[in-house]
C-alpha cells in the first residue's frame, strides 16, 4: 500500500543513455540471433507429426515471437520528447463527460482537481445525467456545464457537440475517474509549438490497484506499455491516443470531422490523425492518476469493448487509412490491432494436449531437451529484456516486477478476446457502458464458466488418461510413450494453472 | 541521418561478429549443460515411467516381463552368449516410436520376443547423435533384450572439420579415430545403460551395391577388420562391456569371410535371410535352405553362434506359409548353430524397389500360423 502523498506526485521516466541504449541493442542483437536459430530448429520437416496440428501450433507459437520481435525493435527506437516548458496565453479547455450511473463523488473529486490546474484553462462538464446535481456542481468548481442529453456515440458524441459550442484552441480529454495534478499542462502544451503535433498523450497510472487482485493485474497490464512501450513508439512517430488524458489541437480534430467514434474510439481518432499527417507526442510523465476495474465483471467488460473496438479498427478504420500512413504506423497499427489475436492462441494452446491425450496424435515430433535447448534462451533473452526496459518504467519503485497476475488474467480472458473477435467479424454491436468506478459482485459460476470449463475438462481428461494407461493400454505402448505423455499432462496442467487466475478472480468478487 | 546509419552498418557488423563468438560459446557451454538436461530429463522419464508401471502393476498383475521371463532364463552376458534354447526375436517398422507392432506379432504368435531388434544411423540428428537409451530401456523393462544394427552413415554429420567427400574409405577414417568423438560419446551412454545389448555394427560391409561402408567406396577387408577393432576397443575403454558383438556379412556376396575380425572381437555371426521371390528380376523364389547352405560351412567354422539378423520372405511367387515351414524344418534338422532367429516384420521396406515390400509373416494368415506353429515348437 502506497500513501496518497507517493501516489499524487508528478513523475517521470528516467531519461536515456547512451550506455543503456548499446545495452538494450546488445541485448535485443543476442534476442534476434535466438530468434533464428530457434526458428531454424523448429521448421525442420522431421518435426511434423500431424501436418495441421503442427500448423496450427506454429501459427500459435510463432505469432507470438513474432509480437516479442516487434516488441524489441520497438523498444530499441525509445525516444522522449525534449522538455517543452509550456508558453503562456495558449487557450485550453478541460473536457469531462459524465454519464447516467456514474457516482456524484467522482465528480466532486476530479472536478476541484481540474480547477486547481495551474495553467489558466475553461473546464467543461459534458453533462447527459439529466441530474440537477451535477449542474450545480459544475457551477460551484468553476466549471461550465454543458447539457448534452441525446446525442449518439456516447462519450464521442458529446465531445464533437462541445467542440461545436467552444472555441479553445487546444483540448484535453479527461477521463472521469482521472485525477488531474495541478501540474498537468506544464509537460504538455510546449510540444504544440510544433505546428505538425496533433495530439499529446501523457502516462496513464492509477491510485487503486492494491485494491484488489483485478485491480492489480489490470494496472500491471498497462505498465510496460506507458513505459518502454509507448516511448518507443514515441520514437518511431507511432505514439498513440488513450482516451484519457490525451490533448488535442482542435484544428487536427477539425481536419477529420471531429473525434472519431466507436467502441475504440480513441484508436479510431489516432489513426485518423495519423493518416491525415499529424504528428504525434508521447510524454512520459505521471501528472494524473485514475481508476482500473477492480472486480472481475466490470474487467472482462473493459476488455470485451477494447476487444471489439480494436478489431473494428483492424477491419475498417486500418485498411482505408493504410496508403497514407508511415511503414511504421502501418506495422503499429497492424500490432494494436492483433493484440487480442491470443483469443485464437490460447485456444491452439488448450486444444493441442486435449487432442493427443484423448487421440494420440501430436502435432511435433521433438525432444524435451532439444526444443528446451532452442527456445529457452529465446525465453531468456525476452525475460531479461522485458526486466531492463523496466528502467523506463514511468514509476519504477511502485511499477517493477514480473507482472504475473496481468498475465495470468490476459491468458485466462482469452475467450473474451475471441468473443470480441466474432462479435467484430459479425458486426454484431457491443454496447457503450462507461467501466464501472467501483467494486461490483456477480455471480460466480457465471464468471468463472469458462475457467471452470477448462479446468474440469483437464481433469476429466487426465482421469481418462489415467484409466486408458492403467487399465486399456498395452503395457508396451504406455512405456514406450511415457515421455510424450508426461510433457503433454505437463502442458495441460499448465493450462489449468493459467486459468486459475481467473478463476481466483471471480471467487474473490463471487456474490455473497 | 547518413552518419547515423553508416555507425549503424558499422556497429552491426561488430554485433554480428560478436554475435557469432558468443552464440558459438553458448553453443558449447549450453551444449555441455543441455547434454546434461538431457540426461536428467531421460532419467527423471525412467524413473516415472517405473512408477507408472508400479502403479499399473497394482490394477493389473500381469507383466510382459513375466512372460519373457517364463519362457527364457534369465538373459546374463552368458546365457546371451551361448544360449540353452533358441531366442526368437523381432524388428517391426512402427519402432521406436511404437511397440504395438510387435504386440500384434507377439499376440498373433502366442509368445513375447526375447530379442527386438532397432536400426540406428550415425548422425548430428536428435535421433541419431546418442545412444538410443529411451527405445532400448523400453526393450529392457518390457523384459527382452534389445539389438541395435549401428549403421555408419557419416555423411550424416554436419560438421565443418570433416571432408565433403568422406564417403569414400570412411572405415578407414573411423580406424584411424576420426569419428571418436562420437563412438566415445555413444560408448559412454551404452556403458551407463549397463545390461546387456546386441550391437550390429556396419553390417553387410562386403555388399557392394547397398551401404556407402561397402567396397564398392575403397573400404577394403583390412579396413573392415580395423574399424570394427577400434570401434571394440573405444567400447573397452568406455568400460561398455555389456555389448554383444554381432558381425553380420551378407553371405550371398562374395569374400565375406575376408571381412572376419577374429574371435576375440566377435560375440555373435549374424546374417538376413530374406526371400525377395520374384520381385526383383536378380531373384527368384528361394528357399531357407537355398539360401544358407552355401555359406553355412563356412560361418560354423568361425564357431560362434548364428543369428538370422532378418528372417522373411514375401509372399509374391511362392507360398509363404511354405516357406516359413520348411525353414523352421531346416533349422531344426540342418543349422544346429543358429540359435537366434529375428523376424523382419517392416510391412513397407522402400530401402530396394519403388514399390513397397511386405516382409511381415502377419500379412497372411496361413503364413501367420505357420511361425506361430514353428516358434511353439
Amino acid at each position: 500500500m502506497w500513501s496518497d502523498d507517493e501516489l499524487f506526485q508528478h513523475r517521470r521516466a528516467a531519461p536515456l543513455t547512451t550506455t543503456s541504449r548499446v545495452i538494450l541493442g546488445v541485448l535485443i542483437f543476442f534476442g534476434l540471433q535466438s530468434v533464428v536459430l530457434f526458428a531454424w530448429w523448429w521448421f525442420r520437416a522431421e518435426h511434423v507429426s500431424n501436418a495441421l496440428l503442427f500448423v496450427l501450433l506454429s501459427a500459435a507459437v510463432w505469432y507470438g515471437v513474432f509480437r516479442i520481435v516487434v516488441g524489441w525493435y520497438n523498444v530499441f527506437h525509445i525516444a522522449q520528447p525534449p522538455p517543452a516548458r509550456a508558453p503562456g496565453g495558449l487557450r485550453v479547455a478541460v473536457f469531462i463527460t459524465s454519464s447516467p450511473g456514474e457516482p456524484y463523488e467522482m465528480f466532486v473529486r476530479t472536478l476541484a482537481a481540474a480547477r486547481a490546474i495551474e495553467y489558466p484553462h475553461t473546464t467543461y462538464l459534458l453533462d447527459d445525467t439529466r441530474d440537477p446535481r451535477f449542474a450545480e456542481l459544475a457551477r460551484d468548481m468553476g466549471a461550465v456545464h454543458l447539457e448534452l442529453v441525446g446525442f449518439p456515440g456516447a462519450k464521442a458524441g458529446k465531445i464533437n457537440a462541445a467542440l461545436a459550442r467552444t472555441s479553445e484552441d487546444f483540448i484535453l480529454v479527461l477521463d472521469p475517474d482521472h485525477i488531474p495534478f495541478p501540474n498537468f499542462f506544464e509537460p504538455v502544451l510546449g510540444h504544440f509549438d510544433d505546428e505538425r503535433v496533433g495530439f499529446v498523450q501523457v502516462a496513464q497510472a492509477y491510485y487503486n490497484q492494491p485494491r484488489s487482485f483485478v485491480a492489480r493485474a489490470a494496472a500491471e497490464q498497462t505498465y510496460a506499455f506507458y513505459g518502454p512501450i509507448l516511448q518507443g513508439m514515441h520514437g518511431t512517430g507511432t505514439a498513440v491516443a488513450i482516451g484519457a488524458n490525451c490533448t488535442f489541437r482542435r484544428r487536427a480534430l477539425e481536419s477529420i470531422g471531429g473525434h472519431g467514434v466507436g467502441l475504440a474510439e480513441d484508436l479510431v481518432t489516432a489513426i485518423r490523425l495519423h493518416a491525415a499527417g499529424w504528428t504525434s507526442v508521447y510524454v512520459p510523465e505521471i501528472v494524473a492518476r485514475g481508476l482500473v476495474p477492480e472486480d472481475l465483471g466490470s474487467f472482462v467488460k473493459q476488455q470485451l469493448k477494447w476487444a471489439r473496438g480494436v478489431f473494428d479498427v483492424l477491419f475498417n478504420e486500418y485498411p482505408r487509412a493504410f496508403r497514407r500512413l508511415t511503414a511504421h504506423q502501418r506495422l503499429s497499427y497492424l500490432m494494436i490491432g492483433t493484440y487480442y489475436l491470443v483469443g485464437l492462441t490460447t485456444p491452439v494452446y488448450l486444444l493441442i494436449p486435449a487432442v493427443y491425450l484423448w487421440t494420440g496424435v501430436q502435432p511435433a515430433a521433438m525432444f524435451l531437451s532439444e526444443y528446451l535447448r532452442h527456445a529457452l534462451p529465446v525465453g531468456l533473452f525476452g525475460c531479461i529484456l522485458y526486466l531492463y526496459a523496466q528502467r523506463w518504467l514511468c514509476d519504477p519503485p511502485r511499477e517493477r516486477g514480473w507482472h504475473w497476475r496481468g498475465m495470468l488474467l490476459k491468458v485466462g480472458c482469452w475467450s473474451v478476446y475471441l468473443h470480441g473477435l466474432v462479435l467484430a467479424l459479425l458486426g454484431v454491436a457491443v454496447p457503450y457502458i462507461p467501466t464501472a468506478k467501483s467494486r461490483q459482485r456477480g455471480n460466480f459460476w457465471r464468471m468463472a464458466a469458462v475457467p471452470l470449463i477448462v479446468i474440469f475438462g483437464s481433469v476429466a481428461t487426465l482421469a481418462a488418461v489415467l484409466y486408458r494407461r492403467l487399465i486399456v493400454m498395452p503395457e508396451a505402448e504406455v512405456r514406450i510413450t511415457t515421455e510424450v505423455a508426461a510433457g503433454m499432462i505437463g502442458f495441460l496442467m499448465t493450462n489449468v494453472a493459467f486459468m486459475g487466475g481467473r478463476l481466483y478472480a471471480a471467487w474473490k468478487d463471487r456474490a455473497r | 541521418m547518413t552518419r547515423r546509419y553508416q555507425f549503424g552498418f558499422f556497429a552491426l557488423g561488430w554485433l554480428l561478429l560478436i554475435g557469432i563468438v558468443v552464440q558459438r560459446g553458448f553453443d558449447g557451454a549450453f551444449g555441455r549443460s543441455f547434454a546434461a538436461v538431457h540426461d536428467s530429463i531421460v532419467g527423471m522419464e525412467q524413473s516415472l515411467s517405473d512408477r507408472e508401471a508400479t502403479a499399473r502393476q497394482r490394477v493389473q498383475p500381469h507383466s510382459r516381463r513375466d512372460d519373457v521371463a517364463h519362457l527364457y532364463p534369465s538373459f546374463t552376458a552368458a546365457t546371451l552368449r551361448n544360449p540353452p534354447r533358441m531366442l526368437w526375436g523381432a524388428y517391426d517398422g512402427g519402432l521406436p516410436e511404437s511397440f504395438a507392432g510387435v504386440s500384434a506379432f507377439e499376440q498373433r504368435v502366442g509368445q513375447p520376443f526375447a530379442i527386438v531388434s532397432i536400426y540406428q544411423a550415425w548422425g548430428d540428428r536428435p535421433d541419431e547423435a546418442d545412444f538410443p537409451l529411451r527405445a532400448v530401456a523400453t526393450i529392457d523393462r518390457l523384459g527382452s533384450v534389445p539389438m541395435i544394427t549401428w549403421e555408419p552413415w557419416v555423411k550424416d554429420f554436419d560438421r565443418p572439420n570433416l571432408p565433403k567427400d568422406r564417403e569414400y574409405a570412411s572405415l578407414a577414417a573411423i580406424a584411424r579415430g576420426d569419428y571418436d568423438f562420437y563412438i566415445a560419446h555413444w560408448a559412454t551412454a551404452a556403458a551407463r545403460y549397463g545390461k546387456p545389448v546386441y550391437l550390429r555394427f556396419a553390417h553387410e560391409m562386403n555388399d557392394p551395391y547397398r551401404y556407402p561402408w561397402g567396397p564398392q567406396n575403397g573400404n577394403r577387408p583390412d579396413d573392415f577388420i580395423a574399424a570394427w577393432k577400434h570401434v571394440h576397443l573405444v567400447f573397452d575403454k568406455m568400460s561398455a562391456t555389456n555389448v554383444l558383438w554381432v558381425w553380420s556379412p551378407h553371405i550371398s556376396m562374395p569374400w565375406f569371410e575376408y571381412y572376419y575380425p577374429g574371435d576375440q572381437w566377435v560375440d555373435w555371426i549374424g546374417t538376413g535371410v530374406l526371400n525377395y521371390g520374384d520381385v526383383a528380376p536378380w531373384s527368384r523364389w528361394w528357399t531357407f535352405h537355398q539360401i544358407l547352405e552355401k555359406a553355412y560351412p563356412a560361418l560354423t567354422k568361425l564357431r560362434k553362434p548364428i543369428m538370422i539378423t532378418e528372417f522373411g520372405s514375401v509372399t509374391s511367387g511362392g507360398d509363404a506359409a511354405r516357406w516359413y515351414e520348411q525353414a523352421f524344418h531346416d533349422v531344426r534338422d540342418k543349422y544346429g548353430a543358429v540359435r537366434a532367429i529375428v523376424f523382419f516384420n517392416q510391412a513397407h521396406d522402400a530401402t530396394l524397389s519403388a514399390t513397397p515390400l511386405n516382409w511381415s509373416p502377419l500379412q497372411e494368415a496361413r503364413a501367420a500360423r505357420a511361425v506361430a506353429e514353428g516358434m511353439a515348437r
